[in-house]
C-alpha cells in the first residue's frame, strides 16, 4: 500500500502572546523573531495514524509525506520522516503563495495524482494556524475519494478503511472503500518520539521538490490567483474588560444591586 | 583539580569571606595504618629486647601436622585466584572504560582514604564504629598471625621477652575490639527490625557475621587452653598480658579438667579455629565479603572528575546502539562495580524516590543488574568468544525488563546514592546510560517527559505552554545591558529564570544585586536557549550534544569568559560538561558571586530581616559541586535572620524531587518527593525555606499547600538572592531603584529596552 501524509509547517502556536504580531497593511502574520515554525500538531497525529496502520499492515507499505510550503518546510517533512515515513516531497513554487484551502487542496491533489498509486491520504483535522479544516475534505472532493474527518482511530483491512470518528456526543465508526482520505484528530494520541537511528536516517534522506509546472498546474489556478477566499482584514481584536464593584451593606443588598445592574446592562 | 573526597569536589578552598573560612577539618586520612606501624616498630624494638628478657612461647605448641595449615593456605590462594578469574571473565564482556589512566596519584589517594580508609563507611557513625572495630581487628590479628608464622618459619624468634608480652596484650585487645564490632553487627542484624541492611538479607549474611564471631571466640579459647596448661602454671605473670585468654584460662580451672583433657581440648579448638578461619576467608569468593578487595579497587577506579559530569557518547552518529540496552553495553568498570555492592542499603535509604515509595531502589537496581550479569554473562562471554550473536543471548531485555522503565525514570540524578555508597558505586551514570537507550534507541518515554524534550527541540526550552518571553523579566528594570563581549560577566538567566512566572522575581533580584554590586555584566536575552541539561539527564544525549555545541560556539563568538548562572543545573552543565565540547569558561552560581561581593564590600546588608529560615541544598550546587558554604555565609551576614538546619542537610540533603527531568514528569508511587521534602522543611518550624535553584523553589511552592492546607502560617519558599536583596535594598527595593538612578551600577552595554525585543 502507499499512504500519503499531508504535513504543514505553521508559525509556532505557542508563540508567547507578546511576540505575536500582525502587519495590518499586508494582512499578514509577522514571523516572530527567534521562534522557529513547527509542524502543525494535528499533522503529526495524521503521521502517527498512518504509521500505526503501516505497523499492522507490514513493511511493504510506503508512506510519502507531502508538504506545500517554502524551503523551510523541509524541517516539517524531516520530522515526519524521522517518525518513520519513507519519502518526502516538497511542493514549492512562488505561484503557490497567498492561496486558500481550495488552492492548497488543488496542489496537494495534483501531487497525489502524480504519485499515482496512492491508497490513502492522512491529513490533520485542521492546520493549527488558521484552523480551517478544509484541505482534507477538499482533497477528497477533488480526487473524488471518500473522505472521513476527525478520526480518533484508523484501521485498514481488505481494501477498506475503518474510521472511528469523534462526534460532539460520542464516536461513530464508518467504513469506506479505499482509496480514501481521512483527517485525524488529537484523540488518536501523541505522535511518537523518533528513534535516534531514524532521525539520522531522515537527515540523510533527500526530499524531492516539485513546482506548479512539474505538477502540470497552471499558475492561475493556484496561489493568490486561484484563491476563492479573499482575506479582507487581519487584526488582533481588542479584548477589554471593566470591573465594577457592587456596593452594599449586606449580601442581600449586594445581590439586589447586582440584579439591578445586570438588568440595566440588559443581561437579565 | 579538587580531590574527590565525598564523591564531590572539595568545597572551594578559598573562603570568600575572610575570617569565616571553614576551619581546616583535620582528617585522619587512612589512619588505620598508624597502629599497625606502631606495633611493628614496637616489634623491632621488642626483638632487640628479647635478648634480655626470656618471655616467649613455643609456636605450634601441642600441634602436630602443623604443615596442614600451609596446605589450607595454598587451597585458599587457589580459591581466591579462581574467584578473581571467574569474575573477571564476566567483567570483560563490558566495553572499554575510558580515562582510567589519568590522575593516577589521585586514584591511589582515593584507594587509600576511601577504600582502605573507609571514609564513607563512617558517614553512618554506628556502622563506622562497628566496621572500624572489625576492620582493625582483622588487620591486627592478621599481623599477629603473620608474626607467628614469620617467627617460626624464618627462624627469627622475635616473639620473646617484653615484646612477646606486649604482643600477647595487643593480640587480645584487638580480638576483643573485633568482638565489640561483631556484637554491634549482631545487634543491627537481629534486634533492629527495620534496619536497611535487612532490606535484601541472604543466608551468607548470617554466615559472615556468625562465622567471624565464632572465629574470634575460638581464637580466645585456643589461647585459653594453651595458657591453662602452660603459662598459668609456669609464668602466671606472663599469662596476665593475654588478658582475655587469661581470664578464660582461669575459668577453665573451675571446670577442673585433667591436663590430658585440656591438651586434647586445645588440639580440637586449635583445628576448629584454623578450619573456621580458612572457611571464613573462603567466603570472600562466594559472598559480599569480596568487598575486602573490590572496595579499594573501586575507589581507585572512581571517577576523578566531578560527579556532576556525565560521559559523552563519542561519535554518536556512528554508534550501533545508543546507551545501554544489554549488560555488555556497560563498560567493564560499571560491571565491576556491580560485584562490589555489599547490599548495605545506604543508597536506598537516602534515595528520594525510594523514600517517597516510588519504584526505584538503587541497591536493588544494582543487585538486579549483578544477578543478571551472573545469569547471562557466561553465555554472552561464550557467544562473544565464538563470534556468535551476542545480542541474541539474553532472553530478557535488560533495559525495560530486568530494570523497568518506571524505575529508570524515577531517578532524580541527585547523586545521594553515590555520595553514601561505601564502595564508591556510581549509580547515576549507570541509570542515565539505560535511559539513553530508552530514549534514543527505543524512543520509549513517559508522555510528559517526551513533551519537555520535544519542546526543547522545537522551542529551545522545556517549558511547554509558557506565555512568557525571555525578555519578560526585564520589564521595569530600566536598562538591561546585553552582553557584547566588553563586559566581565555573562549573566545567564536560564529557561526557568525567564519563562516560569515564579522564577522571574529571582532573576530580577539577582539582576538588581549585580547592578548594586557594580558588576560589569550583560545578558543574552532572546539569544538564550536551553543549554541541554534536561535533555542529557533525560537520556537524549544527541540533543544535548547539538545544544551544547551550538552554545559553546555562541559563547566563543561573543567572547564569553565568565558566566554567572541563576540555576545550579546551568552552572553544573557549563562548569563540568561544556569542557567536553571545548567550552572552557569560568562559571559561578549566583550564590558564589554574591558571597564574593559581600566579602569585597560591594554589597552591604543594611536592612535587618527578623525572619526564621531553613536552607535546602540543591543537589547540583551541593553534592554535585561541593558548594555548601556560600549560601550559608549569605544567611549568616543577614541581620536578624534566625537559621535552623533541616535534619537532612548539606551532602545528606534530600532532593526536592525535580532533578533528572522529573520536573516534567508525572510521579508514580506512594508519595511525591516534594511533599516529603516540604514536610522536612516545615518540620523545622521556620517561616521560610531558602534555596538556590528555580526547580527547588517551584517544587516547594507546589508542595506547601498539600503539607500545610491552612493558608495561615504557611512556610514560604525563596531564593537566597531574593532574601539578600531584601537585606541589601530593603523590602521594596528602595535601596536601588529609588535611591539610585536605575542602571547606575551597570557597565555600558547595548541597552535592551524594558519591553523586550
Ligand atoms: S541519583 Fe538520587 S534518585 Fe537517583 S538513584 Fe541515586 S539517590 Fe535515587
Ligand atoms: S550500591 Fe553501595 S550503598 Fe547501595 S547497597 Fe550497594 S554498596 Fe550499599
Amino acid at each position: 500500500m502507499h499512504f500519503v501524509v499531508c504535513a504543514k509547517q505553521i508559525p509556532d502556536p505557542e508563540t508567547p502572546p507578546a511576540a505575536f504580531r500582525i502587519d495590518e497593511q499586508s494582512n499578514e502574520v509577522v514571523p516572530a523573531q527567534g521562534i522557529a515554525p513547527v509542524l502543525s500538531q494535528f499533522d503529526g497525529m495524521a503521521a502517527e495514524a498512518a504509521l500505526r496502520v503501516k505497523e499492522t499492515a507490514g513493511d511493504d507499505t510506503k508512506i510519502t509525506v507531502i508538504s506545500m510550503g517554502k524551503e523551510s518546510a523541509q524541517a516539517a517533512i524531516k520530522q515526519v520522516l524521522a517518525m518513520g515515513a519513507d519519502e518526502g516531497l516538497l511542493l514549492e513554487d512562488d505561484a503557490f503563495e497567498g492561496g486558500d484551502s481550495y488552492t492548497t487542496a488543488t496542489v496537494l491533489s495534483a501531487a497525489i495524482e502524480k504519485l499515482g498509486d496512492v491508497d490513502a491520504v492522512f491529513c490533520g483535522r485542521q492546520a493549527a494556524d488558521w484552523d480551517m479544516g478544509q484541505v482534507g475534505l477538499g482533497i477528497s472532493e477533488l480526487m473524488n475519494w471518500p473522505g472521513s474527518i476527525i478520526a480518533s482511530d484508523v484501521q485498514v483491512a481488505d481494501g477498506k478503511m475503518s474510521v472511528k470518528r469523534v462526534l460532539a456526543d460520542g464516536f461513530e465508526t464508518v467504513e469506506v472503500p479505499m482509496p480514501a482520505v481521512v483527517t485525524v484528530s488529537n484523540e488518536l494520541g501523541e505522535p511518537r518520539y523518533p528513534k535516534l537511528q531514524q532521525i539520522m536516517q531522515a537527515a540523510r534522506k533527500t526530499v524531492n521538490t516539485m513546482t506548479a509546472a512539474d505538477l502540470g498546474l497552471d499558475a492561475s489556478s493556484v496561489g493568490a490567483a486561484g484563491a476563492r477566499l479573499k482575506l479582507e482584514r487581519l487584526f488582533i481584536p481588542e479584548v477589554g474588560g471593566d470591573c465594577d464593584m457592587i456596593e452594599g451593606e449586606s449580601p442581600e443588598e449586594q445581590a439586589q444591586a447586582l440584579v439591578a445592574a445586570l438588568r440595566e446592562a440588559k443581561v437579565l | 583539580m579538587a580531590a574527590l573526597v565525598d564523591g564531590a569536589p572539595e568545597p572551594q578552598e578559598s573562603s570568600p569571606i575572610p575570617g569565616q573560612g571553614k576551619p581546616a577539618r583535620v582528617r585522619f586520612v587512612g589512619a588505620w595504618w598508624a597502629p599497625a606501624l606502631a606495633l611493628s616498630g614496637v616489634g623491632l624494638v621488642g626483638a632487640a629486647e628479647a635478648q634480655r628478657s626470656n618471655a616467649g612461647r613455643e609456636i605450634f605448641f601441642n600441634i602436630e601436622q602443623g604443615w596442614a595449615v600451609y596446605a589450607l593456605m595454598a587451597a585458599l590462594v587457589g580459591l581466591l585466584a579462581y574467584g578473581i578469574v571467574r569474575h573477571a571473565t564476566l567483567w570483560m564482556i563490558g566495553k572499554p572504560t575510558p580515562g582510567l589512566l589519568g590522575e593516577v596519584p589521585l586514584r591511589f589517594r582515593n584507594a587509600l582514604r576511601l577504600g582502605i580508609g573507609q571514609e564513607k563507611v563512617r558517614r553512618d557513625p554506628y556502622a563506622g564504629i562497628m566496621h572500624t572495630c572489625i576492620f582493625f581487628s582483622i588487620v591486627v590479628l592478621t599481623i599477629v598471625t603473620a608474626q607467628v608464622a614469620i617467627d617460626d618459619d624464618l627462624g627469627l624468634h622475635f616473639l620473646q621477652g617484653d615484646y612477646y608480652l606486649f604482643f600477647s596484650f595487643y593480640g587480645d585487645l584487638f580480638g576483643l575490639i573485633g568482638l565489640v564490632g561483631v556484637g554491634m553487627a549482631l545487634y543491627r542484624r537481629y534486634f533492629d527490625d527495620l534496619h536497611r541492611i535487612r532490606w535484601d538479607e541472604r543466608v551468607e549474611d548470617h554466615l559472615i557475621i556468625g562465622g567471624l564471631g565464632l572465629l574470634l571466640l575460638s581464637g580466645f579459647l585456643v589461647e585459653a587452653f594453651r595458657i591453662n596448661v602452660t603459662e598459668l602454671e609456669q609464668h602466671p605473670e606472663w599469662a596476665k598480658w593475654s588478658f582475655v585468654a587469661w581470664g578464660l584460662a582461669e575459668a577453665l580451672n573451675v571446670i577442673d579438667l585433667t591436663e590430658g583433657q585440656t591438651l586434647t581440648g586445645h588440639v580440637w579448638m586449635w583445628w576448629g579455629h584454623i578450619v573456621l578461619a580458612f572457611a571464613w576467608l573462603g567466603l570472600i569468593v562466594f559472598t559480599r565479603l569480596d568487598h575486602i578487595f573490590f572496595a579499594p579497587v573501586n575507589a581507585f577506579l572512581l571517577r576523578t572528575d566531578s560527579p556532576g559530569r556525565l560521559a559523552t557518547i563519542e561519535n554518536i552518529e556512528e554508534q550501533e546502539v545508543f546507551g545501554v540496552g544489554q549488560i555488555q553495553d556497560f563498560t567493564w568498570k560499571q560491571l565491576f562495580e556491580l560485584d562490589a555492592c555489599v547490599r548495605c542499603g545506604r543508597c536506598s535509604e537516602v534515595c528520594p524516590a525510594n523514600v517517597a515509595g516510588q519504584p526505584l531502589s538503587p541497591m536493588h537496581l544494582i543487585q538486579d543488574l549483578k544477578a543478571h550479569l551472573a545469569s547471562v554473562g557466561p553465555d554472552i562471554q561464550r557467544a562473544g568468544h565464538e563470534e556468535g550473536d551476542v545480542r541474541a543471548v539474553s532472553p530478557l531485555a535488560m533495559t525495560g525488563e530486568v530494570i523497568g522503565d518506571e524505575t529508570l525514570w524515577a531517578c532524580r540524578t541527585c547523586g545521594a546514592c553515590m555520595q553514601e555508597c561505601p564502595v564508591m558505586i556510581e549509580h547515576v551514570p549507570t541509570i542515565v546510560d539505560m535511559r539513553r537507550y530508552l530514549v534514543m534507541d527505543e524512543a520509549r518515554i513517559p508522555a510528559s517527559a517526551q513533551q519537555a524534550l520535544e519542546n526543547i527541540e522545537m522551542r529551545g526550552h522545556p517549558w511547554r505552554g509558557t506565555t512568557l518571553e525571555r525578555t519578560t523579566w526585564m520589564e521595569g528594570l530600566g536598562d538591561v545591558p546585553l552582553f557584547d563581549g566588553s563586559q566581565e560577566y555573562l549573566y545567564w538567566v536560564g529557561c526557568s529564570g525567564s519563562l516560569v512566572e515564579r522564577n522571574l522575581p529571582v532573576t530580577q533580584s539577582v539582576f538588581r544585586l549585580l547592578r548594586e554590586a557594580g558588576a560589569s555584566f550583560g545578558v543574552l536575552g532572546q539569544e538564550e536557549t536551553c543549554n541541554g541539561d534536561p535533555a542529557r539527564r533525560m537520556g537524549n544525549e544527541y540533543l544535548f550534544q547539538i545544544l551544547a555545541q551550538q552554545l559553546v560556539e555562541t559563547f566563543k563568538a561573543k567572547q564569553v569568559q565568565r558566566v554567572i548562572t541563576n540555576c545550579p543545573h546551568c552552572f553544573n552543565t557549563f562548569k563540568n560538561e561544556y569542557p567536553q565540547f571545548d567550552g572552557h569558561f569560568e562559571v559561578l552560581h549566583h550564590t558564589e558571586f554574591l558571597v564574593q561581593a559581600l566579602d569585597e564590600g560591594k554589597l552591604t546588608p543594611r536592612f535587618a530581616l527578623d525572619e526564621s529560615m531553613t536552607y535546602h541544598d540543591s543537589c547540583y550546587l551541593g553534592r554535585m559541586n561541593g558548594q555548601y558554604e556560600a549560601p550559608r555565609q549569605i544567611i549568616e551576614v543577614i541581620d536578624g535572620a534566625e537559621f535552623t538546619e533541616m535534619k537532612r542537610t548539606r551532602s545528606k540533603g534530600l532532593c526536592c524531587g525535580a532533578g533528572g527531568g522529573n520536573m516534567w514528569q508525572e510521579e508514580v508511587g506512594e508519595r511525591r518527593v516534594n511533599h516529603v521534602r516540604t514536610e522536612e522543611a516545615v518540620g523545622t518550624g521556620a517561616d521560610q525555606v531558602v534555596s538556590n535553584c528555580p526547580f527547588c523553589i517551584q517544587m516547594f511552592e507546589d508542595g506547601i499547600p498539600s503539607i500545610q492546607p491552612e493558608e495561615e502560617g504557611r512556610i514560604a519558599a525563596f531564593d537566597i538572592a531574593e532574601l539578600l536583596e531584601r537585606a541589601v535594598l530593603g523590602p521594596d527595593g528602595a535601596g536601588s531603584d529609588g535611591a539610585r538612578p536605575a542602571g547606575a551600577g551597570a557597565e555600558a552595554g547595548t541597552g535592551a529596552s524594558s519591553t523586550g525585543q
